[in-house]
């Protein structure tokens, strides 16, 4: 008589949860952006990741725009033109610390928040997305144009160049550039900025974020995005929704134009051409519209795959190929390579009941071969 | 979570700690001295940026032949910049990473004067072969030297020729670029501190329609553009064809076969003059250069920024031998006060890493739409 | 001032032209095809190569030019069909998102696709194939004669469209189907092949646009779509989007009002953009059914 071989087990395997093992990712993942450095400091890492995180950043607050809310924003570089500029004449026309810059640039992308949103987001959504554009571009040539003295006499903003010496973090006298001394090992300052960057978008980006996905606001967001007329119905202002949710992704797109000015130093209108805009977007759809893991593996890619290839002949084409990987994940999975409503991209069930099935048959198949011995 | 989870994450980061180590391999043997170029290869610029690289090329390969610098053999590394200033600054931290001792790169000043700062800090001196905005010389560091004749010294020319034509109703044009704002700008000064009457006007290089500013061209007797190539051909066409009849002068942007190209033959070998820093064919030399860059290059003729790369890097390389190292400080003194005779001229600095004596000349649109020498106006 | 009118009409064919197929698709299948600027620029591409891949053709002139213009159009509406076919219509029940984000995609893979193939730098089309030199005065300014030939064409193909759509059965399908599409299907449209036909005719519109810009300007590159797809977006708009004739109006006023704010800063580009986009702003804003509209704006 067979033996209990066969019958499985009643307990599941903790790795089948999903969620347990999006925790142990997630951990995983920042564990490694921290220990990173220690690892590998090069000056070339340390710019990748940290641009990589700077698009993280970038990623989530268009995350809340058109992956919560489902308003297809095309010019959202504009935020981050607005925010960089601010920061850069409030620090070399007022001589303040940036730090100091931030309530600025917050309140500057509120402002532009209410403008640009304030009449369009009425509108349909295809209208939405090219006024968007219209207001990126719009943004662009006038930072092409600007050219501002600082109240000393000097240039301050200088048109097509834009801005230069822009001053790095400093917190009471200290200033990243220094550097810092702990036990004995010396931090340099792209490190330092580096952790800074990583911290901030982490914590205000990442987990921030999601905290508001969700809250009430998060849900607010979803009903107007699935059925605007319903969520009229339920009472929701849907027009005070979506105004919030672009205005957050404006602040959000403002203090990563800081953080992007403090990294380089300097600020120029190339910087904010329709293709950035576009990037952005191509990060959070291929990645996961509405999704947190999977808008940072989207920003993560969309930042490292054309930095890391820089150098091979096909990276020239990377924009052709972003492009087909939009369509093809439209047509085929719209809802990105990590979908808001699945906790992993995979079902680790799904798996392990195949392994199991595997196994089972596996036994099966030796059962009837030893029954077939002994019957010889 | 229990423990057993815990071994499992730390194992998962041990292995991606290994996979990042394997990304960032060592660099190759420390017994060359390797080159930093970072230049667009991609977009709109990228076939300038191969022209430098093969200028680079050219003399990497005279040098190594004759034994190499101090003793090793040069390599050169190159890293796409696609003139945007984010992505150049990702090319010069890669540079950086590799370690280059010296930085060869730059050709869209707006792309390139970010780098200065990463380049500096990492103790890598920087000659420049084609960038050459003002703004480049006016930071705080001294690491920087441009070869190519800064865009001041090229509006200098520019106004020379205008006055030497007696032409009195002045017109600049510039496309809103860092490089074309700067020469556009000092173009009018020189113009204002001479007392003549000068206008100064935009235009958007991505449109293809100029009516708008050849209106404008039309109420003066000359004008000078400072753009790019590609914008410079349907200007000067479009104005062409509404009758205007006055001088044409054009920037270094612009010295390419498209802009002649897209005016057309015979017009264009007629009217149009530029602004440039010497091309082989311009100097003594200049037959020998070419045949051997055909040679080694599969018979085409040496584009723009050749020979001012090749320059930039037999320069540096005298540098590094009368310095007797590639340490920044050492090499940074030599250049300050180095007389060089490259293929562009004699070669020596400003305190500011600026290039004395304006290497510039007037050039004019040939039958084959390339530029030649007009005038060197030395008289 | 005239020389004014006539630069500012001229550029507003253009325009009109390209506006014409964004406003056709738009009022079929309310699709803003992002892409659509991008096959303008791949009909001047794919005419170019024609008109320099066969050799002895220039001794064949005008009619060779005019071949490859008709050919043209054909090879641009089939990638229009071609595009719909694989990318918008298994979208087509899809929410509005996904279709815009795809049009997006689209645009792209156009842009760097012909990059790839055709290079990044700016193409001259080929002496002979260009519009000759030769004005004839009017008022205080003068029109060339290629601008009025371009204009004769451009006027001949919207007048075509016009009668097109109001006089054939295809037109009366389309126009139907923009009223009420599940109607449509009832009375026995057949709502595939119409959207495929709507697209083939604006996309070959748009490509005649492309060669006729080569054979005036002499110059195309692989983004001038971007802009101009924009610009003739905002003209639609301005017109009326859905609305035919919108298109054509809002085409001729957006050239008037750019060629004459150019005027007003003496020849300086800078604020040209902001200006056309802020109208689009204004016009969507206040008045989003244009200045001929007649069809109403739905919310999402």
């Amino acid at each position: 008589m067979a033996s209990a071989t066969i019958a499985p087990a009643l307990k599941q395997p903790a790795w089948t949860n999903d969620r347990n093992v999006l925790r142990v990712l997630a951990i995983v993942f920042v564990v490694f952006v921290y220990v990173l450095p220690l690892i590998d400091d090069s000056t070339k890492t340390m710019d990748f990741m940290t641009k990589a995180m700077i698009y993280v950043f970038l990623g989530m607050g268009l995350n809340v725009v058109v992956g919560y809310a489902g308003l297809l924003d095309l010019g959202y570089i504009a935020f981050y033109a607005i925010g960089a500029y601010t920061c850069g004449i409030l620090t070399q026309a007022f001589h303040i610390p940036q730090w100091a810059a931030v309530p600025g640039v917050v309140v500057a992308c509120i402002i532009a928040g209410i403008i640009i949103g304030g009449p369009t987001l009425r509108l349909r959504s295809d209208y939405l997305a090219i006024v968007t554009l219209g207001f990126g571009e719009i943004i662009r040539v006038t930072a092409r144009n600007l050219t501002i003295d600082a109240p000393d006499g000097s240039p301050m903003v200088r048109g097509p160049s834009g801005m230069a010496n822009i001053e790095q973090w400093s917190f009471g006298g200290w200033s990243f550039t220094d550097g810092l001394n702990i036990g004995g090992m010396f931090i340099r300052e792209q490190v330092i900025f580096y952790y800074f960057v990583t911290t901030i978008a982490l914590v205000l980006g990442v987990f921030g974020i999601s905290r508001l996905a969700n809250g009430r606001l998060g849900r607010a967001w979803k009903a107007v995005r699935d059925d605007e007329d319903a969520a009229e119905a339920m009472g929701i202002n849907t027009y005070t929704t979506k105004i919030t949710a672009y205005i957050i992704g404006a602040v959000w797109a403002g203090l990563a134009g800081q953080l992007s000015a403090t990294q380089q130093l300097s600020i120029a209108p190339t910087s904010f051409e329709f293709l950035f805009s576009a990037l952005i977007l191509m990060a959070v759809v291929i990645g996961g519209m509405g999704s947190t893991p999977g808008v940072v593996l989207g920003a993560m890619f969309v930042s490292l795959v054309p930095n890391l290839l820089r150098n091979y002949e096909w990276a020239e084409n990377r924009y052709l190929y972003f492009g087909i990987l939009l369509v093809v994940v439209m047509l085929f999975r719209p809802k990105g390579f990590w979908p808001a409503t699945d906790i992993l991209p995979w079902s680790s069930e799904k798996i392990h009941k195949w392994l199991t099935a595997r196994k089972a048959a596996k036994a099966g198949k030796d059962l009837i071969a030893t029954e077939e011995d002994t019957y010889e | 979570m229990t423990n057993s989870w815990t071994k499992k994450a730390l194992a998962l980061c041990a292995a991606m700690a290994a996979a990042t180590l394997s990304l960032t391999a060592c660099g190759g043997s420390s017994d060359t001295l390797k080159i930093g170029m970072a230049i667009p290869t991609s977009g709109e610029n990228a076939m300038y940026g191969e022209y430098m690289i093969k200028g680079a090329q050219l003399a990497v390969d005279e040098i190594n032949a004759a034994g190499g610098l101090l003793g090793k053999q040069l390599e050169i590394k190159t890293s796409d910049s696609a003139c945007e200033a984010g992505q150049a600054t990702s090319a010069a931290n890669d540079l950086v990473t590799e370690e280059i001792v010296v930085s060869m790169g730059g050709y869209c000043s707006g792309a390139t004067l970010p780098t200065i700062d990463i380049f500096s800090k990492a103790n890598i001196p920087m000659i420049i072969p084609a960038a050459n905005s003002n703004s480049l010389v006016e930071t705080p560091r001294d690491n920087v030297f441009l070869v190519n004749g800064v865009g001041s010294d090229q509006a200098k020319m520019g106004y020379d020729w205008t006055q030497k034509n007696g032409y009195k109703s002045l017109l600049v044009i510039d496309d809103k670029t860092d490089y074309s704002v700067g020469v556009s700008t000092y173009y009018q000064q020189f113009a204002k501190e001479a007392g003549a009457t000068i206008d100064s006007i935009s235009l958007n290089p991505k449109e293809k329609d100029f009516s708008g500013q050849v209106a404008e061209i039309l109420k003066h007797d000359s004008f000078y553009f400072t753009g790019y190539a590609e914008a410079a051909g349907l200007l000067i066409k479009q104005s062409l064809e509404a009758g205007y009849s006055g001088g044409i002068l054009v920037a270094d942007g612009s010295v390419d076969v498209l802009t002649g190209s897209t005016v057309g033959q015979p017009k264009a070998s007629e009217v149009i003059y530029g602004t440039f820093s010497v091309t082989p064919d311009m100097i003594d030399d200049g037959g020998a250069f070419i045949s051997t860059y055909k040679a080694k290059f599969g018979n085409e003729e040496p584009g723009p920024y050749v020979i001012q790369t090749y320059d930039s890097v037999k320069l540096w390389a005298q540098a590094v031998t009368e310095a007797g190292s590639v340490e920044m400080d050492a090499v940074d003194a030599v250049l300050h006060k180095i007389e060089y005779d490259g293929l562009t001229g004699p070669i020596s600095f400003n305190a500011d890493g600026s290039r004395k004596k304006s290497p510039f000349v007037i050039v004019k649109v040939s039958e084959d739409n390339t530029f030649k020498l007009f005038d060197d106006m030395a008289s | 001032m005239t020389q004014v009118l006539i630069d500012g009409l001229f550029l507003g064919c253009v325009y009109a032209l390209i506006a014409l197929g964004y406003s056709m698709v738009y009022g079929i299948i309310k699709l803003l095809n992002f892409a659509h600027g991008d096959i303008f620029m791949f009909g001047a591409m794919i005419a170019f190569t024609m008109l320099t891949a066969v050799p002895g053709l220039q001794s064949a002139g005008i009619v060779a030019v005019f071949g490859v213009l008709i050919l043209s159009m054909f090879l641009t509406g089939g990638t229009g069909v071609l595009i719909e076919a694989v990318a918008y219509k298994p979208l087509r029940s899809a929410p509005r998102l996904s279709l815009l984000i795809t049009a997006v995609g689209m645009s792209f893979v156009l842009e760097y696709g012909v990059k790839q193939f055709w290079g990044s730098k700016s193409i001259t089309w080929p002496q002979w194939a260009q519009m000759g030199a030769g004005s004839i005065p009017i008022f205080d300014g003068t029109i060339t004669i290629s601008r009025l030939v371009l204009m004769a064409v451009s006027i001949a193909l919207m007048v075509g469209l016009g009668f097109y759509i109001n006089g054939t059965r295809q037109g009366r399908a389309m126009r139907a189907i923009a009223l009420d599409q599940r109607a449509s299907t009832l009375m026995g449209v057949d709502v595939n092949r119409t959207i495929s036909l709507v697209f083939f005719i604006g996309s070959a519109l748009a490509g005649a646009a492309g060669v006729m810009f080569g054979m005036y300007y002499g110059a195309i590159g692989f983004m001038m779509g971007f802009l101009l797809g924009l610009k003739a977006f905002t003209a639609a708009v301005i017109g009326g989007i859905g609305n035919m004739y919108g298109a054509m109006l809002g085409g001729l006023t957006l050239g008037l009002i750019e060629r004459t704010t150019v005027y007003f800063c003496n020849g300086d580009d800078s604020w040209k953009d902001v200006v056309s986009f802020g109208l689009l702003i204004l016009f969507l804003t206040l008045r989003p059914t244009g200045i001929l509209g007649d069809r109403v704006v739905e919310r999402m």
